[in-house]
Protein backbone atom coordinates (compact mmCIF):
# COMPACT_ATOMS: atom_id res chain seq x y z
CA UNK A 1 0.00 0.00 0.00
CA UNK A 2 1.50 3.09 -0.89
CA UNK A 3 1.76 6.18 1.71
CA UNK A 4 -1.23 8.06 0.53
CA UNK A 5 -3.49 5.04 0.33
CA UNK A 6 -2.57 4.37 4.54
CA UNK A 7 -3.10 8.02 4.87
CA UNK A 8 -6.00 7.91 3.41
CA UNK A 9 -7.48 5.05 5.47
CA UNK A 10 -6.52 6.59 8.68
CA UNK A 11 -8.10 9.65 7.46
CA UNK A 12 -11.56 7.24 6.78
CA UNK A 13 -10.90 5.30 9.72
CA UNK A 14 -11.07 8.84 12.21
CA UNK A 15 -14.14 9.54 9.84
CA UNK A 16 -16.35 6.62 11.09
CA UNK A 17 -14.84 7.38 14.56
CA UNK A 18 -16.21 10.87 14.73
CA UNK A 19 -19.20 9.95 12.46
CA UNK A 20 -20.52 6.60 14.71
CA UNK A 21 -21.46 7.78 17.93
CA UNK A 22 -23.52 10.95 16.83
CA UNK A 23 -25.31 8.94 14.33
CA UNK A 24 -26.40 5.60 16.50
CA UNK A 25 -27.52 8.39 19.38
CA UNK A 26 -29.71 10.04 16.64
CA UNK A 27 -30.84 6.72 15.70
CA UNK A 28 -31.70 5.95 19.43
CA UNK A 29 -33.17 9.79 20.03
CA UNK A 30 -35.16 10.41 17.17
CA UNK A 31 -35.19 7.66 14.98
CA UNK A 32 -36.62 4.69 17.38
CA UNK A 33 -39.16 7.09 18.62
CA UNK A 34 -40.25 8.09 15.01
CA UNK A 35 -41.17 4.19 14.38
CA UNK A 36 -42.72 3.79 17.64
CA UNK A 37 -45.22 6.34 16.60
CA UNK A 38 -45.90 4.97 13.56
CA UNK A 39 -46.26 1.92 15.86
CA UNK A 40 -48.49 2.51 18.44
CA UNK A 41 -50.65 4.82 15.68
CA UNK A 42 -52.03 1.44 14.11
CA UNK A 43 -53.59 0.50 17.61
CA UNK A 44 -56.36 1.69 19.77
CA UNK A 45 -53.81 2.34 22.80
CA UNK A 46 -55.10 3.69 25.82
CA UNK A 47 -52.86 4.04 28.76
CA UNK A 48 -55.94 2.80 31.01
CA UNK A 49 -56.27 -0.80 29.36
CA UNK A 50 -52.98 -2.65 29.33
CA UNK A 51 -52.58 -4.77 26.47
CA UNK A 52 -54.09 -2.42 23.84
CA UNK A 53 -50.79 -1.27 23.42
CA UNK A 54 -49.70 -4.46 21.22
CA UNK A 55 -53.50 -4.81 19.64
CA UNK A 56 -52.86 -4.81 15.96
CA UNK A 57 -56.09 -6.42 14.95
CA UNK A 58 -57.63 -3.69 12.81
CA UNK A 59 -54.31 -1.69 12.14
CA UNK A 60 -55.73 1.10 10.17
CA UNK A 61 -58.75 1.79 12.15
CA UNK A 62 -57.35 5.13 13.69
CA UNK A 63 -57.09 6.01 10.41
CA UNK A 64 -60.30 5.24 8.70
CA UNK A 65 -61.73 7.08 11.89
CA UNK A 66 -60.08 10.65 11.28
CA UNK A 67 -61.78 12.09 8.35
CA UNK A 68 -65.55 11.35 10.16
CA UNK A 69 -64.36 13.16 13.18
CA UNK A 70 -65.37 16.67 13.17
CA UNK A 71 -62.56 18.10 15.85
CA UNK A 72 -60.22 16.21 13.52
CA UNK A 73 -61.29 18.01 10.33
CA UNK A 74 -62.10 21.29 12.19
CA UNK A 75 -58.27 21.44 14.05
CA UNK A 76 -56.97 21.60 10.50
CA UNK A 77 -59.29 24.22 9.23
CA UNK A 78 -58.32 26.09 12.21
CA UNK A 79 -54.58 25.54 11.77
CA UNK A 80 -55.20 26.82 8.08
CA UNK A 81 -56.69 29.67 9.49
CA UNK A 82 -53.76 30.34 11.98
CA UNK A 83 -51.23 29.70 9.73
CA UNK A 84 -52.77 31.64 6.78
CA UNK A 85 -52.98 34.95 8.49
CA UNK A 86 -50.06 34.77 10.68
CA UNK A 87 -47.49 34.17 7.73
CA UNK A 88 -48.91 36.79 5.63
CA UNK A 89 -49.24 38.97 8.63
CA UNK A 90 -45.65 38.05 9.00
CA UNK A 91 -44.29 38.31 5.66
CA UNK A 92 -46.11 41.54 5.14
CA UNK A 93 -45.33 43.49 8.27
CA UNK A 94 -41.50 41.85 8.47
CA UNK A 95 -41.17 43.22 4.56
CA UNK A 96 -42.24 46.84 5.75
CA UNK A 97 -40.13 46.88 8.87
CA UNK A 98 -36.93 45.37 6.61
CA UNK A 99 -37.21 48.55 4.13
CA UNK A 100 -37.64 50.83 7.05
CA UNK A 101 -34.62 49.49 8.64
CA UNK A 102 -32.61 49.41 5.40
CA UNK A 103 -30.34 51.98 5.78
CA UNK A 104 -26.67 52.99 6.36
CA UNK A 105 -26.92 54.40 9.97
CA UNK A 106 -24.83 53.31 12.82
CA UNK A 107 -27.78 53.72 15.24
CA UNK A 108 -30.24 51.68 12.60
CA UNK A 109 -27.45 49.31 13.50
CA UNK A 110 -27.62 49.30 17.20
CA UNK A 111 -31.45 49.62 17.09
CA UNK A 112 -31.99 45.94 14.62
CA UNK A 113 -30.59 43.86 17.76
CA UNK A 114 -33.74 45.25 20.06
CA UNK A 115 -36.27 44.44 17.14
CA UNK A 116 -34.97 40.83 17.82
CA UNK A 117 -36.20 40.68 21.34
CA UNK A 118 -39.90 39.12 20.51
CA UNK A 119 -38.21 36.37 18.21
CA UNK A 120 -35.62 35.31 21.10
CA UNK A 121 -38.28 35.43 24.37
CA UNK A 122 -38.92 32.17 25.82
CA UNK A 123 -42.38 31.38 23.77
CA UNK A 124 -43.77 30.21 27.27
CA UNK A 125 -43.17 34.35 28.05
CA UNK A 126 -44.42 35.51 25.10
CA UNK A 127 -47.73 33.69 26.01
CA UNK A 128 -47.51 35.10 29.81
CA UNK A 129 -47.25 38.67 28.11
CA UNK A 130 -50.47 38.31 26.04
CA UNK A 131 -52.15 36.93 28.60
CA UNK A 132 -51.26 40.04 30.72
CA UNK A 133 -52.37 42.13 27.85
CA UNK A 134 -55.55 39.90 27.52
CA UNK A 135 -56.55 40.28 30.72
CA UNK A 136 -59.04 43.03 31.12
CA UNK A 137 -58.28 43.61 35.43
CA UNK A 138 -55.06 44.55 34.81
CA UNK A 139 -54.45 45.11 30.77
CA UNK A 140 -52.92 48.58 29.61
CA UNK A 141 -54.73 47.70 26.37
CA UNK A 142 -58.51 47.64 27.96
CA UNK A 143 -57.46 50.58 30.33
CA UNK A 144 -57.25 52.67 26.95
CA UNK A 145 -60.33 51.42 25.71
CA UNK A 146 -62.17 52.25 28.42
CA UNK A 147 -60.52 55.85 28.75
CA UNK A 148 -61.74 55.96 24.85
CA UNK A 149 -65.38 54.82 26.38
CA UNK A 150 -64.60 51.57 24.08
CA UNK A 151 -66.16 48.41 25.59
CA UNK A 152 -63.38 45.95 25.09
CA UNK A 153 -65.20 42.37 24.70
CA UNK A 154 -62.78 39.68 26.41
CA UNK A 155 -61.07 38.71 23.29
CA UNK A 156 -59.65 35.35 24.38
CA UNK A 157 -62.77 34.08 25.44
CA UNK A 158 -65.21 35.76 22.67
CA UNK A 159 -66.12 33.59 19.58
CA UNK A 160 -65.37 36.55 17.15
CA UNK A 161 -61.93 37.38 18.23
CA UNK A 162 -60.47 34.35 20.10
CA UNK A 163 -58.53 33.30 16.95
CA UNK A 164 -57.37 36.77 16.03
CA UNK A 165 -56.21 37.24 19.60
CA UNK A 166 -53.85 34.42 19.05
CA UNK A 167 -52.63 35.34 15.52
CA UNK A 168 -51.74 38.98 16.95
CA UNK A 169 -49.54 37.38 19.69
CA UNK A 170 -47.89 34.97 17.26
CA UNK A 171 -47.18 37.97 14.61
CA UNK A 172 -45.70 39.89 17.24
CA UNK A 173 -43.56 36.63 18.03
CA UNK A 174 -42.28 35.97 14.62
CA UNK A 175 -42.20 39.60 12.88
CA UNK A 176 -38.76 39.55 13.99
CA UNK A 177 -38.01 36.54 11.81
CA UNK A 178 -39.31 37.38 8.69
CA UNK A 179 -37.81 40.63 9.03
CA UNK A 180 -33.94 39.51 9.65
CA UNK A 181 -34.06 36.95 6.47
CA UNK A 182 -35.99 40.34 4.24
CA UNK A 183 -32.93 42.47 5.76
CA UNK A 184 -30.39 40.25 4.82
CA UNK A 185 -31.77 39.84 1.20
CA UNK A 186 -32.50 43.42 0.68
CA UNK A 187 -28.78 44.43 2.15
CA UNK A 188 -27.66 42.23 -1.02
CA UNK A 189 -29.07 44.09 -3.34
CA UNK A 190 -26.72 46.12 -5.67
CA UNK A 191 -27.40 49.94 -5.54
CA UNK A 192 -27.02 50.24 -9.08
CA UNK A 193 -29.76 48.53 -9.69
CA UNK A 194 -32.39 50.78 -8.12
CA UNK A 195 -29.85 54.09 -9.37
CA UNK A 196 -30.27 52.70 -13.01
CA UNK A 197 -33.66 52.73 -12.60
CA UNK A 198 -33.89 56.17 -11.48
CA UNK A 199 -31.62 57.18 -14.17
CA UNK A 200 -34.70 55.44 -16.50
CA UNK A 201 -37.04 58.14 -14.72
CA UNK A 202 -38.57 55.05 -12.30
CA UNK A 203 -40.98 56.51 -9.66
CA UNK A 204 -40.34 54.25 -5.99
CA UNK A 205 -43.11 52.67 -6.22
CA UNK A 206 -41.65 51.01 -9.56
CA UNK A 207 -38.07 50.41 -8.14
CA UNK A 208 -39.94 48.90 -5.80
CA UNK A 209 -41.92 46.41 -8.01
CA UNK A 210 -39.71 45.84 -10.80
CA UNK A 211 -36.02 45.97 -8.81
CA UNK A 212 -36.75 45.15 -5.12
CA UNK A 213 -39.53 43.04 -5.21
CA UNK A 214 -38.03 40.20 -7.97
CA UNK A 215 -35.08 40.24 -5.55
CA UNK A 216 -36.42 39.51 -2.16
CA UNK A 217 -39.34 37.36 -3.44
CA UNK A 218 -37.31 33.75 -2.93
CA UNK A 219 -36.67 34.91 0.55
CA UNK A 220 -39.97 36.02 1.27
CA UNK A 221 -41.36 32.66 0.07
CA UNK A 222 -38.83 30.58 2.06
CA UNK A 223 -39.05 32.77 5.25
CA UNK A 224 -43.32 32.40 5.01
CA UNK A 225 -42.53 28.71 4.32
CA UNK A 226 -40.30 28.52 7.24
CA UNK A 227 -43.12 30.30 9.28
CA UNK A 228 -46.16 27.54 7.96
CA UNK A 229 -44.07 24.93 9.58
CA UNK A 230 -43.41 26.39 12.90
CA UNK A 231 -47.23 27.70 12.69
CA UNK A 232 -48.02 23.86 13.66
CA UNK A 233 -46.29 23.95 16.68
CA UNK A 234 -47.50 26.80 18.40
CA UNK A 235 -48.72 25.52 21.45
CA UNK A 236 -47.57 27.47 24.47
CA UNK A 237 -50.20 30.73 22.87
CA UNK A 238 -53.15 28.30 22.60
CA UNK A 239 -52.36 26.44 26.01
CA UNK A 240 -52.32 29.49 27.86
CA UNK A 241 -54.76 32.33 26.21
CA UNK A 242 -57.83 30.25 25.20
CA UNK A 243 -56.50 26.29 25.46
CA UNK A 244 -58.26 25.60 22.35
CA UNK A 245 -61.64 27.95 23.55
CA UNK A 246 -63.97 29.06 22.96
CA UNK A 247 -65.67 25.57 22.16
CA UNK A 248 -62.75 24.65 20.17
CA UNK A 249 -62.75 27.71 17.90
CA UNK A 250 -58.67 27.84 18.17
CA UNK A 251 -57.79 23.69 18.43
CA UNK A 252 -55.50 23.49 16.59
CA UNK A 253 -54.17 19.85 15.32
CA UNK A 254 -51.65 19.79 17.28
CA UNK A 255 -53.42 21.05 20.19
CA UNK A 256 -56.20 18.62 19.87
CA UNK A 257 -53.50 16.09 19.17
CA UNK A 258 -51.99 16.81 23.07
CA UNK A 259 -55.25 16.61 24.49
CA UNK A 260 -56.11 13.43 23.03
CA UNK A 261 -52.42 11.60 24.49
CA UNK A 262 -52.68 13.13 27.75
CA UNK A 263 -55.74 14.72 28.52
CA UNK A 264 -58.06 11.51 27.42
CA UNK A 265 -55.16 8.89 27.34
CA UNK A 266 -56.14 8.23 23.45
CA UNK A 267 -52.79 7.84 22.85
CA UNK A 268 -53.15 5.22 19.66
CA UNK A 269 -55.66 7.58 18.29
CA UNK A 270 -53.37 10.51 19.18
CA UNK A 271 -50.07 9.09 17.55
CA UNK A 272 -52.06 8.94 14.44
CA UNK A 273 -53.07 12.60 14.32
CA UNK A 274 -49.81 13.21 15.20
CA UNK A 275 -48.10 10.88 12.03
CA UNK A 276 -51.14 12.66 9.49
CA UNK A 277 -49.27 16.20 11.06
CA UNK A 278 -46.45 14.52 10.22
CA UNK A 279 -46.92 13.98 6.70
CA UNK A 280 -48.01 17.49 5.78
CA UNK A 281 -44.80 19.20 7.97
CA UNK A 282 -42.70 16.76 5.65
CA UNK A 283 -44.65 17.69 2.97
CA UNK A 284 -44.33 21.20 2.95
CA UNK A 285 -40.27 20.77 4.34
CA UNK A 286 -39.21 19.13 1.01
CA UNK A 287 -40.86 21.52 -1.03
CA UNK A 288 -38.39 24.17 0.81
CA UNK A 289 -35.37 22.28 0.54
CA UNK A 290 -36.01 21.79 -2.92
CA UNK A 291 -36.65 25.49 -3.27
CA UNK A 292 -33.52 26.33 -1.22
CA UNK A 293 -31.27 24.11 -3.47
CA UNK A 294 -32.82 26.06 -6.73
CA UNK A 295 -31.78 29.53 -5.13
CA UNK A 296 -28.49 28.54 -4.63
CA UNK A 297 -27.91 27.08 -8.00
CA UNK A 298 -29.09 31.03 -8.93
CA UNK A 299 -26.74 32.14 -6.23
CA UNK B 1 -19.67 48.51 0.93
CA UNK B 2 -19.77 52.02 -0.24
CA UNK B 3 -23.34 53.90 0.38
CA UNK B 4 -24.92 56.52 -2.08
CA UNK B 5 -25.54 59.97 -0.18
CA UNK B 6 -28.60 59.76 -1.73
CA UNK B 7 -29.32 56.63 0.45
CA UNK B 8 -28.39 58.09 4.01
CA UNK B 9 -30.90 57.75 6.57
CA UNK B 10 -32.98 60.94 7.17
CA UNK B 11 -34.17 62.16 10.54
CA UNK B 12 -38.01 61.33 9.41
CA UNK B 13 -37.05 57.93 9.09
CA UNK B 14 -34.72 57.80 12.56
CA UNK B 15 -38.17 59.33 14.45
CA UNK B 16 -40.11 56.59 12.51
CA UNK B 17 -37.80 53.45 13.14
CA UNK B 18 -37.53 54.77 16.93
CA UNK B 19 -40.98 55.10 17.49
CA UNK B 20 -41.46 51.78 15.83
CA UNK B 21 -39.10 50.05 18.11
CA UNK B 22 -40.94 51.25 21.22
CA UNK B 23 -44.26 50.35 19.86
CA UNK B 24 -42.98 46.92 19.15
CA UNK B 25 -41.20 46.58 22.74
CA UNK B 26 -44.38 48.63 24.57
CA UNK B 27 -45.24 44.51 25.37
CA UNK B 28 -42.22 43.37 26.63
CA UNK B 29 -41.55 46.48 28.83
CA UNK B 30 -45.06 45.99 30.33
CA UNK B 31 -44.11 42.87 31.39
CA UNK B 32 -40.64 43.89 32.87
CA UNK B 33 -42.09 46.60 34.76
CA UNK B 34 -45.10 44.39 36.55
CA UNK B 35 -42.17 42.26 37.99
CA UNK B 36 -41.13 45.58 40.12
CA UNK B 37 -44.34 46.46 41.26
CA UNK B 38 -46.77 44.93 44.22
CA UNK B 39 -50.03 43.34 43.51
CA UNK B 40 -52.08 46.41 44.46
CA UNK B 41 -50.09 48.49 42.15
CA UNK B 42 -50.33 46.14 39.41
CA UNK B 43 -54.16 46.26 39.92
CA UNK B 44 -53.77 50.19 40.08
CA UNK B 45 -55.73 51.92 37.22
CA UNK B 46 -54.33 54.89 35.78
CA UNK B 47 -51.31 52.93 36.20
CA UNK B 48 -48.51 55.14 38.59
CA UNK B 49 -45.92 55.69 35.77
CA UNK B 50 -43.50 56.88 38.53
CA UNK B 51 -43.26 53.99 41.51
CA UNK B 52 -40.84 52.82 44.05
CA UNK B 53 -39.90 49.90 42.71
CA UNK B 54 -40.20 46.66 44.97
CA UNK B 55 -38.14 43.77 44.54
CA UNK B 56 -40.94 41.75 46.94
CA UNK B 57 -41.49 39.32 43.68
CA UNK B 58 -38.13 38.11 43.45
CA UNK B 59 -37.50 37.47 47.14
CA UNK B 60 -40.74 35.82 47.53
CA UNK B 61 -39.66 33.56 44.40
CA UNK B 62 -36.14 33.22 45.90
CA UNK B 63 -37.58 31.50 48.68
CA UNK B 64 -40.57 29.50 46.97
CA UNK B 65 -39.68 26.14 44.95
CA UNK B 66 -38.83 28.27 42.14
CA UNK B 67 -35.72 28.20 42.79
CA UNK B 68 -35.38 24.43 42.22
CA UNK B 69 -36.99 24.59 39.14
CA UNK B 70 -34.60 27.32 37.53
CA UNK B 71 -31.94 24.69 38.46
CA UNK B 72 -33.44 21.85 36.92
CA UNK B 73 -33.40 24.57 33.75
CA UNK B 74 -29.99 25.09 33.91
CA UNK B 75 -28.99 21.14 34.83
CA UNK B 76 -31.06 20.21 32.06
CA UNK B 77 -30.09 22.79 29.13
CA UNK B 78 -26.40 22.60 30.20
CA UNK B 79 -25.87 18.86 30.19
CA UNK B 80 -27.83 18.48 27.04
CA UNK B 81 -25.42 21.36 25.44
CA UNK B 82 -22.18 19.44 26.85
CA UNK B 83 -23.79 16.20 25.08
CA UNK B 84 -24.50 17.37 21.61
CA UNK B 85 -21.30 19.31 21.52
CA UNK B 86 -19.18 15.95 22.42
CA UNK B 87 -20.86 13.91 20.00
CA UNK B 88 -21.60 16.24 17.51
CA UNK B 89 -18.59 18.27 16.52
CA UNK B 90 -16.79 15.44 15.49
CA UNK B 91 -19.24 14.42 13.24
CA UNK B 92 -19.53 17.58 11.52
CA UNK B 93 -15.63 17.62 11.21
CA UNK B 94 -16.12 14.47 9.43
CA UNK B 95 -18.94 15.43 7.72
CA UNK B 96 -17.48 18.64 6.68
CA UNK B 97 -14.38 16.54 4.78
CA UNK B 98 -17.24 14.23 3.44
CA UNK B 99 -18.81 14.75 0.17
CA UNK B 100 -20.78 11.32 0.21
CA UNK B 101 -24.27 10.79 -1.55
CA UNK B 102 -25.38 10.40 1.85
CA UNK B 103 -25.15 14.00 3.02
CA UNK B 104 -28.14 15.37 0.78
CA UNK B 105 -30.45 12.67 2.72
CA UNK B 106 -28.97 13.80 6.44
CA UNK B 107 -29.46 17.06 5.74
CA UNK B 108 -32.81 15.95 5.04
CA UNK B 109 -33.03 13.89 8.50
CA UNK B 110 -31.87 17.03 10.21
CA UNK B 111 -34.26 19.01 9.13
CA UNK B 112 -36.97 17.06 9.89
CA UNK B 113 -36.06 16.80 13.63
CA UNK B 114 -36.21 20.63 13.20
CA UNK B 115 -39.64 20.78 11.83
CA UNK B 116 -41.52 18.09 13.66
CA UNK B 117 -44.03 19.02 16.25
CA UNK B 118 -42.62 17.67 19.73
CA UNK B 119 -45.67 16.07 20.28
CA UNK B 120 -43.88 13.68 17.76
CA UNK B 121 -41.72 12.64 20.13
CA UNK B 122 -43.48 13.60 23.09
CA UNK B 123 -45.72 10.57 23.03
CA UNK B 124 -43.08 7.71 22.27
CA UNK B 125 -40.52 9.29 24.70
CA UNK B 126 -43.29 9.30 27.60
CA UNK B 127 -44.16 5.84 27.22
CA UNK B 128 -40.50 4.74 26.84
CA UNK B 129 -39.71 7.04 30.21
CA UNK B 130 -43.32 5.32 32.05
CA UNK B 131 -41.38 2.40 31.61
CA UNK B 132 -38.10 2.37 32.63
CA UNK B 133 -38.74 5.04 35.24
CA UNK B 134 -37.22 8.00 33.74
CA UNK B 135 -39.97 10.29 34.19
CA UNK B 136 -40.02 13.68 36.47
CA UNK B 137 -35.98 13.73 35.93
CA UNK B 138 -33.40 16.05 34.63
CA UNK B 139 -32.09 12.89 32.78
CA UNK B 140 -35.21 12.18 30.83
CA UNK B 141 -35.13 16.05 29.98
CA UNK B 142 -31.35 15.92 28.55
CA UNK B 143 -32.14 12.90 26.36
CA UNK B 144 -34.87 14.96 24.79
CA UNK B 145 -33.60 18.18 24.57
CA UNK B 146 -30.52 16.13 22.66
CA UNK B 147 -32.36 15.00 20.34
CA UNK B 148 -33.01 18.54 18.64
CA UNK B 149 -29.76 19.72 19.95
CA UNK B 150 -27.31 16.92 18.33
CA UNK B 151 -28.91 17.18 14.80
CA UNK B 152 -28.60 21.53 14.83
CA UNK B 153 -24.76 21.20 16.02
CA UNK B 154 -23.91 18.89 13.40
CA UNK B 155 -25.75 21.60 10.96
CA UNK B 156 -24.44 24.87 12.62
CA UNK B 157 -20.18 23.68 12.81
CA UNK B 158 -19.74 22.65 9.16
CA UNK B 159 -19.70 25.82 7.88
CA UNK B 160 -16.88 26.62 10.79
CA UNK B 161 -15.16 23.79 9.81
CA UNK B 162 -15.02 24.33 5.65
CA UNK B 163 -13.20 27.76 6.87
CA UNK B 164 -10.48 26.04 7.91
CA UNK B 165 -7.97 26.60 5.29
CA UNK B 166 -6.69 22.87 3.89
CA UNK B 167 -3.26 24.13 3.40
CA UNK B 168 -3.49 24.39 7.12
CA UNK B 169 -4.24 20.52 7.68
CA UNK B 170 -1.98 19.19 4.88
CA UNK B 171 1.14 21.03 6.20
CA UNK B 172 0.03 19.02 9.31
CA UNK B 173 0.17 15.93 7.38
CA UNK B 174 3.46 16.09 6.09
CA UNK B 175 4.67 16.60 8.92
CA UNK B 176 3.16 13.01 10.13
CA UNK B 177 0.31 14.33 12.58
CA UNK B 178 -1.89 11.77 12.66
CA UNK B 179 -5.78 13.48 11.85
CA UNK B 180 -6.65 13.12 15.22
CA UNK B 181 -4.22 15.37 16.43
CA UNK B 182 -4.86 17.70 13.67
CA UNK B 183 -8.50 18.17 14.69
CA UNK B 184 -7.91 18.56 18.54
CA UNK B 185 -4.89 20.75 18.09
CA UNK B 186 -5.13 22.61 15.03
CA UNK B 187 -9.01 22.36 14.05
CA UNK B 188 -10.67 22.99 16.94
CA UNK B 189 -9.26 25.93 18.48
CA UNK B 190 -9.63 27.94 15.07
CA UNK B 191 -13.28 27.05 15.18
CA UNK B 192 -13.57 27.63 19.12
CA UNK B 193 -16.04 31.13 17.93
CA UNK B 194 -18.35 28.54 15.95
CA UNK B 195 -18.30 25.98 18.97
CA UNK B 196 -19.82 28.77 21.67
CA UNK B 197 -22.03 30.63 19.06
CA UNK B 198 -23.55 26.61 18.75
CA UNK B 199 -23.11 26.19 22.27
CA UNK B 200 -25.06 29.26 22.86
CA UNK B 201 -28.18 28.76 20.46
CA UNK B 202 -28.45 24.99 22.21
CA UNK B 203 -28.37 26.16 25.73
CA UNK B 204 -31.30 28.49 24.63
CA UNK B 205 -33.29 26.12 22.42
CA UNK B 206 -32.93 23.81 25.67
CA UNK B 207 -33.96 26.33 27.91
CA UNK B 208 -37.00 27.88 26.16
CA UNK B 209 -38.83 24.30 25.98
CA UNK B 210 -42.23 24.31 27.58
CA UNK B 211 -43.92 21.27 26.08
CA UNK B 212 -41.30 18.53 26.97
CA UNK B 213 -41.38 19.57 30.49
CA UNK B 214 -44.68 19.85 30.93
CA UNK B 215 -45.29 16.05 29.51
CA UNK B 216 -42.15 14.45 30.85
CA UNK B 217 -42.25 16.34 34.51
CA UNK B 218 -44.12 16.56 37.47
CA UNK B 219 -42.42 17.85 40.52
CA UNK B 220 -39.37 16.98 41.07
CA UNK B 221 -37.16 17.90 37.37
CA UNK B 222 -40.43 20.53 36.99
CA UNK B 223 -38.12 24.13 34.87
CA UNK B 224 -38.48 27.20 35.16
CA UNK B 225 -41.26 27.58 32.29
CA UNK B 226 -43.10 25.02 33.74
CA UNK B 227 -43.22 26.54 37.06
CA UNK B 228 -44.30 30.08 36.19
CA UNK B 229 -47.43 28.67 34.03
CA UNK B 230 -48.39 27.06 37.26
CA UNK B 231 -48.67 30.13 39.41
CA UNK B 232 -51.64 30.81 37.35
CA UNK B 233 -53.40 27.78 37.68
CA UNK B 234 -52.68 26.86 42.13
CA UNK B 235 -51.39 30.03 43.42
CA UNK B 236 -54.48 32.21 42.99
CA UNK B 237 -53.35 34.48 39.86
CA UNK B 238 -50.38 36.44 41.97
CA UNK B 239 -49.81 38.71 39.08
CA UNK B 240 -46.60 40.04 40.20
CA UNK B 241 -44.57 36.34 41.08
CA UNK B 242 -46.07 35.95 37.61
CA UNK B 243 -44.57 38.75 36.07
CA UNK B 244 -40.86 38.21 38.08
CA UNK B 245 -41.04 34.42 37.44
CA UNK B 246 -41.38 35.02 33.50
CA UNK B 247 -38.66 38.06 33.55
CA UNK B 248 -36.29 35.69 35.56
CA UNK B 249 -37.10 33.34 32.59
CA UNK B 250 -36.26 35.55 30.14
CA UNK B 251 -32.91 37.34 31.33
CA UNK B 252 -30.56 34.47 30.64
CA UNK B 253 -32.06 34.05 26.68
CA UNK B 254 -32.05 38.13 26.87
CA UNK B 255 -28.22 38.48 27.68
CA UNK B 256 -26.76 35.09 25.39
CA UNK B 257 -28.76 35.78 22.38
CA UNK B 258 -27.77 39.35 21.81
CA UNK B 259 -24.40 37.64 22.29
CA UNK B 260 -24.91 35.52 18.60
CA UNK B 261 -27.03 37.53 17.13
CA UNK B 262 -25.47 36.55 13.98
CA UNK B 263 -26.16 33.41 13.83
CA UNK B 264 -29.81 33.59 15.15
CA UNK B 265 -30.86 32.77 11.53
CA UNK B 266 -28.64 30.32 10.86
CA UNK B 267 -29.59 28.21 13.56
CA UNK B 268 -33.65 28.73 12.92
CA UNK B 269 -33.32 27.72 9.40
CA UNK B 270 -31.33 24.90 10.23
CA UNK B 271 -30.97 22.54 7.49
CA UNK B 272 -32.64 24.12 4.47
CA UNK B 273 -30.74 27.48 4.25
CA UNK B 274 -26.66 27.97 4.40
CA UNK B 275 -26.41 29.73 6.77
Amino acid sequence: MTEEGLLDAERRRFNRFALAPSLIVLLLIAGLPAIYLIVVSFTPFQLTEPGSATDFSSPLRNYQLLPADPRFVNSLWVQLKLSAFGVAFQVLLGMLLARLLNVPSRFVEFARTFFLIPMVLPPIVVAVIWKVLYTPDISPLYYAASLLHVAMPELTSSVDFALISIIIADTWEWLPFTFLMVLAALQTIPDEFSEAALVDGANRLQIFWYVTLPFISPVLLISGMFRLIDSVKAFPLIFLLTSGGPGSLTEVTNYYAYLLAFDTNEIGYSSAVTVVMLLLVAAVSLGLVWMGKRREGFA
Amino acid sequence: MSQPSAKRASAGRHIAIAVTLVVLLLPFLWLLQMSFKTNDQILQFPPPLIFTPTLSNYASLWHSAFTDSFVNSLLSASFSTALALLLGVPAAYALSKWAGRGKHSLSFAILLTRMAPPIAFTIPFFLFYRWIGLLDTVTGLVLVYTSFNLPLVVWMMQPFFETVPASLEEAALVDGARTRTIFTKIVLPMVAPGIAATAILCFLYAWNDFFFALILTRTNARTAPVAVVNFMNYEGWEWGKIAAGGSLVMAPVLIFSLAVRRYLVSGLTAGAVKG
